[in-house]
């Protein structure tokens, strides 16, 4: 276990350093509050409206397909790098690896699972 | 073993995977596949048993640098889902609720479910078990809230959800501290490791009962109990049965394979002691009393069928659990037995809850009033296996009950012997209710009840083993005698 105890340092001179600046500026910081100030900041754009409101389930749809690909790209990458060690056998892998999510995607395509409307 | 030379020990679940995507590739073209993808999914599995047959011969190994495990045990598990699977089409075959939904997509997330169960039993490595108990679970979430027009199959889904993506996280944690402890995945460098190196028992609790938050939500143990209900209530039926037989015999097959490797001294034949004096039997004992007792009180109130068995389906997981503390291969075995023996008796018992649905569209026990009148040979069919669930000779029931109690009583785990035959009469009183409400009530109105001759063979066919073990049931025991021996036990 002791090898981790670096961690825990790291962990706790962050929270500390963090912790510490939020409460100087809390403590020694002027405070003037305007209206402009409480807004919310979204990226410097003038809110319109409630963040809260409900938005189209497709949305949740369109996460799912990405999540699965974005997934495929992250073992896509180790595989890139050690591609020429891994040779043939490790290539014939991931095209079976890829088939099958392309299998997924062209389900997900057929049953209209693309299209917005 | 490396990785080529494994692929052929892998066949069983090689063709499951292909069935699976050649299904989803076909119905992409036409939904014609509804008609007949029931019948590719049993061919499919069929062909799968064969391969796990070819396997019965092949020397003891770890396949796949060990991720898995290829020996009697897992094959065991492997020809137990196939048949769990199957009869769950069968099931799903005569059923008007699945009968209007997506079928082709429906038979490919229960093989899916077969696929990772399949893989579970095998697996000695605790990726493999994370990846299989989530490729389970996922599947089973989008199984339960199949009939998607109903608020309360949506309702159980997400509860089903909430409840799984909590318990898989404890279990995740739990794993990370057995990570921590040994620096390896694997289940046999994991036992090197705590067997040599100095571990705090404090420790060893904490890791072991973050896992066990995982294993006890398949198994549905309390206090990991409370998805079960409104689950099991709110699914097609057809999946209530699957979920309360198949992913339980799961969470069965890993709990045995991950204790007896990992937390035990010593060895099937010379006899196992718990690891390093910590006693891990205790704290699963009192939760097997606990779960036998709180499902079967609950039980009692019930007026819903389909949650009288969801709850009797957790006593049962009690009942299975007091064979796994007794430290011995005889309490072991009685699991293995067990799960076969009730693997008839749930499944007909939740066919019968189908079969009449189907006609009444009821699943309430007074809508069984005076059905012996109405329709004779499924109430018979339905008391044998309300007999065979509380353990009355000469059906099946009796018998797993009698090895189960037989193992504790020789490790002289006398309290829990008692609960569990007080349970038994417990369970007993809540059992013989729906006998009663269809054999000594008369009907309102005496017009016979149509169920489907297809559903009646089916009945028939599960009474058979049912009746079959109860007398004759040397053969499986000698199956389970040979079966029981895993890597490492």
């Amino acid at each position: 276990m002791y090898e981790f105890y670096p961690i825990l340092l790291m962990l706790l001179v962050s929270s500390l350093i963090a912790g510490g600046f939020v409460l100087l500026a809390e403590l020694l910081g002027p405070k003037k509050p305007t209206a402009i100030k409480a807004e919310p900041f979204e990226s410097g754009m003038i809110p319109i409206s409630s963040p809260r409101k409900r938005f189209s389930v497709k949305f949740y749809l369109v996460a799912i397909l990405f999540i699965i690909f974005d997934i495929e790209a992250v073992f896509l990458y180790p595989w890139a790098i050690l591609m020429r060690e891994l040779g043939l056998l490790g290539f014939l892998e991931m095209v079976i690896f890829i088939l099958i999510l392309l299998g997924g995607l062209f389900y997900a395509w057929k049953k209209g699972g693309l299209e917005w409307d | 073993m490396e990785n080529i030379p494994s692929i052929k020990f892998f066949y069983p679940e090689i063709i499951i995977t292909s069935l699976i995507l050649l299904i989803l590739l076909l119905v992409s073209y036409s939904r014609k596949t509804d008609g007949w993808a029931h019948y590719i999914s049993l061919a499919g599995l069929i062909l799968s048993f064969i391969a796990v047959l070819y396997e019965v011969e092949a020397q003891e190994t770890g396949i796949f640098m060990n991720l898995l495990a290829l020996d009697k045990f897992s094959i065991y598990f492997k020809s137990f889902f196939i048949l769990v699977t199957g009869l769950t089409i069968l099931i799903s075959m005569g059923s008007l609720e699945v009968e209007r939904l997506r079928k082709s997509e429906y038979y490919a997330i229960i093989l899916t479910v077969c696929l990772g169960m399949m893989l579970l039993s095998s697996s000695t490595d605790l990726l493999i078990i994370y990846l299989t108990m989530e490729m389970i679970s996922l599947s089973s979430y989008v199984l339960v809230g199949f009939l998607r027009e109903e608020a309360r199959s949506t309702e159980a889904a997400l509860k089903y959800v909430l409840f799984g993506a909590a318990c898989s996280g404890c279990m995740l944690y739990g794993m990370s501290l057995f990570y921590g402890v040994s620096g390896s995945t694997n289940l046999y460098e994991i036992k090197r490791a705590l067997v040599t190196g100095s571990v705090s028992p404090l420790f060893l609790l904490l890791a072991i009962v973050l896992l066990l938050g995982g294993f006890f939500f398949k198994i549905s143990a309390v206090p990991f109990h409370m998805w079960v209900p409104d689950v099991y209530h709110g699914a097609p039926t057809p999946i209530t049965a699957f979920l309360s037989v198949g992913p339980k015999a799961a969470g069965f097959s890993i709990l045995i394979r991950f204790f007896y490797l990992v937390m035990v001294e010593g060895s099937q034949d010379v006899g196992w002691s718990v690891l390093k004096g910590f006693d891990w039997t205790m704290l699963i004992g009192v939760v097997s009393a606990f779960t036998m007792t709180i499902g079967n009180l609950a039980a009692i109130g019930q007026s819903n069928t389909k949650r009288l068995l969801a709850y009797s389906s957790i006593a049962h997981a009690g009942y299975m659990l007091m064979g796994f503390v007794v430290l011995n291969p005889f309490g072991l075995k009685a699991i293995l037995f067990y799960l076969i023996v009730y693997l008839f008796m749930n499944l007909g018992a939740f066919l019968f809850v189908i079969a009449v649905a189907n006609t009444t569209g009821e699943e309430e026990i007074e809508s069984y009033r005076g059905l012996a009148w109405k329709a004779p040979l499924p109430a018979v069919a339905m008391t044998v296996f309300l007999f065979s669930l509380t353990g009355i000779p000469p059906f099946s029931g009796f018998v797993g009950k009698v090895l189960l109690f037989a193992a504790v009583i020789r490790e002289q785990w006398y309290i829990l012997a008692i609960v569990g035959i007080l349970n038994s009469v417990i369970s007993l009183y809540y059992y013989a209710r729906i006998i009663r409400v269809m054999f000594l009530e008369r009907p309102v109105d005496e017009t016979p009840l149509e169920i489907t001759s297809f559903n009646k063979w089916v009945l028939g066919a599960f009474v058979i083993p049912n009746i079959i073990l109860g007398i004759y049931w040397g053969p499986l025991m000698n199956l389970v005698e040979e079966s029981f021996r895993f890597i490492g036990s």
